[in-house]
């Protein structure tokens, strides 16, 4: 085959463009630290690059949710547990003025002490946070109880998602623990019993006797507000961690996938170096050779 | 048989070995003209003649200066041409089209997609913040504004093609004219027996450009001049005719047309159907992009944009507001290009709840899970897929990938044959100055030779005349 001087400059051409070509697009690499920086670099493996990255954002939209979520059950938590203590208080009146003992004027005190309690469930009742009051259920924009004990929310439950299609209460239905919504007992109303009953005159003792238990079982109502808050809570706290996992799993993969592994990419491009060294000494050389040195 | 025989047989070297000498002159002068190709002298020696019973030459004589060419290589470098230049330009357009999907190391409509789902999940975490309705409005104003931006730089892409037909056009016109010109040279150089070399050269080199621009068929008459018609048009050039290929406005797009050989451009004109198999070259490429390619990709944005509008309104017009009034529409538009919030909407218009109160998030939770959802979208090649919308779009992405890597596979393919095709060509037709400046050497020599057997045969006629005096 002749060998033309056009020929050696096409070819030589061609392989220094060849040797620029990927050792540009391991530069690429390397400062972009990604090993895939356009889809066309690998489309199937930029796809599933974009399928992790989706997941990942999705995973950080449950974290958030969850950690909201949580922050709302801690505050319905802090004031169910308030509400506890407020029923024990008023348990331990009820029993102390069973017998129907004392002066007028000293069980009228007690129907105050009954009241302001009473004023202190509904302020309990009417906790809110950030502009959401935890009883209100979905009308939870106003207070939901009145001065009067009477409730303006709703008898729903907030749901949010913790995971692809799982759903966890974050508040109990509406006033729930005070009203009893539903069979159970409504405090409010209940207190109000117990006032009349202590303050009557004569006082009513039979009465006062049955709102001990109405006020025990009351107590309980209360408790077990608290423990579907709780129950609500741990499954936030399993949902929180194996979302974390996941995370965790998502991100090593997506890392294996994406990151450039520098000291690879430092070998390699020292080899493409050193090649497109010779390259360029070669070229240099043969293409000043000619006849017309010599003659 | 005198003297004289010998002066005559050392001209006739002394004429050949200048001519060659002047060959290899012009060979070394072109050694980089495009598209020349070598010359070679052809020497013959002269017929002979029968003295006293002895059979003697009379010289050389130069019967012909021959061009190194061969037809199958020419062939296969025009052929090469149009389809590396149509996949070359298909690739740079694609590569133009590209970084509006790349979502690897920069956030575009993927992620706005997932901000925009977000925000409905942070709604549902406060149905009646005003903060998180706030939110929800800016991340759907951002999704909004990215479907815009694909919209426009794919259209762009396909303006851009369509503007480049019209200078396509006029290149291939232009070169069909150079041809005919170049033909009507080789006819009229034929016509008083001289050398068209140079001139067929010019025209080899003239089919080459013709068939970078579009896909050719061509043929080499016996007279020697260029029959080059167009794929999907008809007629380009033949003999001294050529046709005008140009670009005419029709609605919102160029239609290429074709005049008659040799006529004027007339409304009759056949028009370019980009559905034709086969056209090639740069017009291929650029129509494919105008025509296939780019419309592809907006058909499935549309898509995406079209379902999300229809999905989330949908869904929206379940619930109600917070004053309790049933949700309008949140988006308004159908296609990537018009998708805009709907202009009544405000923070408060948005429908998280479906029964009524403030608090319920029931619809905002709704509208979240359409981001998990299937929904049916358009692939560019137009077949529906059933999927979520978020692997749709990442599977877009990766389609516009697998185009632009098969684009460059393609060319870079083309590229190497092209080059292989060349490599050929140059050893074949091309001028080595090696061997030029051999060559140099030789006929100089040989005219050196000559030169001195003149010299001899005058000193022999001085010794004859010398011994008459």
């Amino acid at each position: 085959m002749r060998v033309t001087p056009g020929m050696t400059a096409d070819n030589a051409l061609y392989n220094l463009q060849q040797g620029r070509a990927l050792m540009d697009s391991l530069q690429e690499q390397v400062a972009s630290g990604l090993q895939v920086n356009k889809p066309s670099d690998d489309p199937l493996t930029a796809r599933q690059i974009l399928d992790l990255q989706h997941q990942i954002a999705q995973g950080k939209q449950y974290t958030s949710n969850i950690m909201k979520g949580s922050t709302l059950l801690n505050v319905t938590n802090t004031a169910l547990n308030g509400i506890s203590s407020i029923m024990t208080e008023i348990k331990k009146i009820a029993a102390d003025n069973v017998s129907g003992n004392g002066t007028q004027a000293e069980r009228d005190a007690v129907g105050d002490s009954l009241d302001a309690l009473k004023k202190q469930l509904i302020d309990m009742g009417n906790t809110e946070y950030g502009g959401q009051y935890v009883f209100g259920g979905y009308q939870n924009d106003q207070p939901p109880f009145n001065s009067d004990g009477s409730f303006n929310g709703s008898e729903d439950e907030l749901s949010i998602e913790v995971a692809q299609g799982a759903r966890v209460p974050v508040t109990l239905k509406g006033g729930e623990p005070l009203r009893g919504t539903g069979g159970g007992i409504d405090i409010l109303a209940e207190i109000e019993n117990l006032k009349t009953a202590i303050t009557l005159d004569p006082p009513d003792t039979a009465g006062i006797s049955g709102q001990i238990n109405t006020m025990g079982a009351a107590a309980d109502q209360v408790t077990f507000g608290l423990i579907k808050v709780a129950n609500s809570l741990v499954r936030m706290n399993s949902a929180n961690s194996l979302v974390t996992n996941n995370q965790n799993t998502l991100l090593n993969v997506y890392e294996s996938k994406q990151n450039v592994d520098y000291a690879k990419a430092g070998v390699e491009l020292t080899k493409l170096q050193t090649a497109f060294q010779a390259a360029l000494a070669s070229t240099a050389k043969i293409s000043q050779l000619s006849l017309l040195d010599y003659i | 048989m005198g003297i004289g025989n010998i002066f005559d047989i050392a001209a006739s070297g002394i004429a050949a070995q200048r001519l060659a000498l002047e060959v290899t002159g012009e060979n070394i002068a072109n050694v980089n003209t495009p598209g020349y190709s070598r010359q070679q002298v052809n020497m013959v020696s002269k017929l002979s003649i029968n003295t006293g019973g002895v059979q003697m030459g009379t010289g050389v004589q130069v019967n012909a200066v021959l061009r190194s060419y061969d037809n199958m290589l020419q062939q296969q470098v025009v052929a090469g041409n149009s389809s590396y230049q149509e996949n070359l330009t298909r690739q740079t357009s694609l590569e133009q089209i590209q970084p509006s999907f790349n979502e690897l190391n920069a956030d575009g409509l993927g992620s706005a997609v997932s901000g925009f789902f977000g925000a409905w999940q942070d709604l549902s975490v406060n149905p009646q913040g005003v903060a998180e309705r706030q939110a929800l409005l800016s991340k759907s104003a951002i999704m909004v504004d990215n479907f815009h931006q694909m919209n426009a730089s794919l259209s762009d892409v396909a303006t851009n093609a369509d503007n480049d037909l019209t200078g396509i056009a006029a290149d291939i016109t232009a070169s069909a004219r150079n041809l005919a010109l170049v033909n009507s040279q080789i006819l009229a150089t034929q016509a008083v027996g001289g050398n068209a070399n140079e001139i067929m050269d010019q025209r080899d080199l003239l089919v080459r450009d013709l068939a970078e621009n579009a896909g050719i068929t061509w043929s080499l008459q016996s007279d020697g001049t260029a029959t080059v018609s167009l794929v999907g048009l008809g007629a380009l050039v033949s003999g001294t005719q050529s046709a005008t290929v140009y670009t005419e406005v029709n609605g919102t797009k160029n239609d290429v047309k074709i005049s008659a050989l040799g006529a004027a451009q007339d409304p009759g004109d056949a028009a370019l159907a980009s559905q034709a198999t086969g056209i090639g070259g740069r017009l291929g490429g650029t129509i494919a992009v105008r025509d296939f390619i780019v419309p592809g990709y907006l058909a499935s944005l549309d898509s995406m944009a079209q379902q999300l509008v229809t999905a989330v309104n949908g869904q929206h017009a379940l619930g109600s507001d917070l004053q309790g009034n049933p949700g309008g529409a949140f988006f308004s538009g159908t296609t990537s290009a018009d998708i805009g919030l709907d202009p009544g909407l405000d923070s408060n218009k948005v429908a998280a709840s479906l029964g009524g109160g403030v608090g319920d998030n029931t619809n905002a939770l709704a509208i979240a899970a359409i981001q998990s959802s299937n929904l049916s979208f358009t692939t560019p090649s137009g077949t529906t897929v059933s999927t979520s919308t978020e692997r749709f779009y990442n599977s877009l992405s990766s389609t516009v990938g697998i185009d632009v890597q098969g684009a460059q596979r393609s060319t870079a393919q083309g590229n190497a044959f092209l080059k292989q095709m060349n490599s050929l060509r140059n050893s074949h037709s091309g001028v080595s100055l090696d061997e030029e400046l051999t060559n140099l050497i030789k006929y100089q020599q040989a005219f050196q030779g000559a030169s001195k057997v003149i010299n001899t045969a005058t000193n022999m006629l001085d010794t004859i005349l010398n011994m008459v005096r």
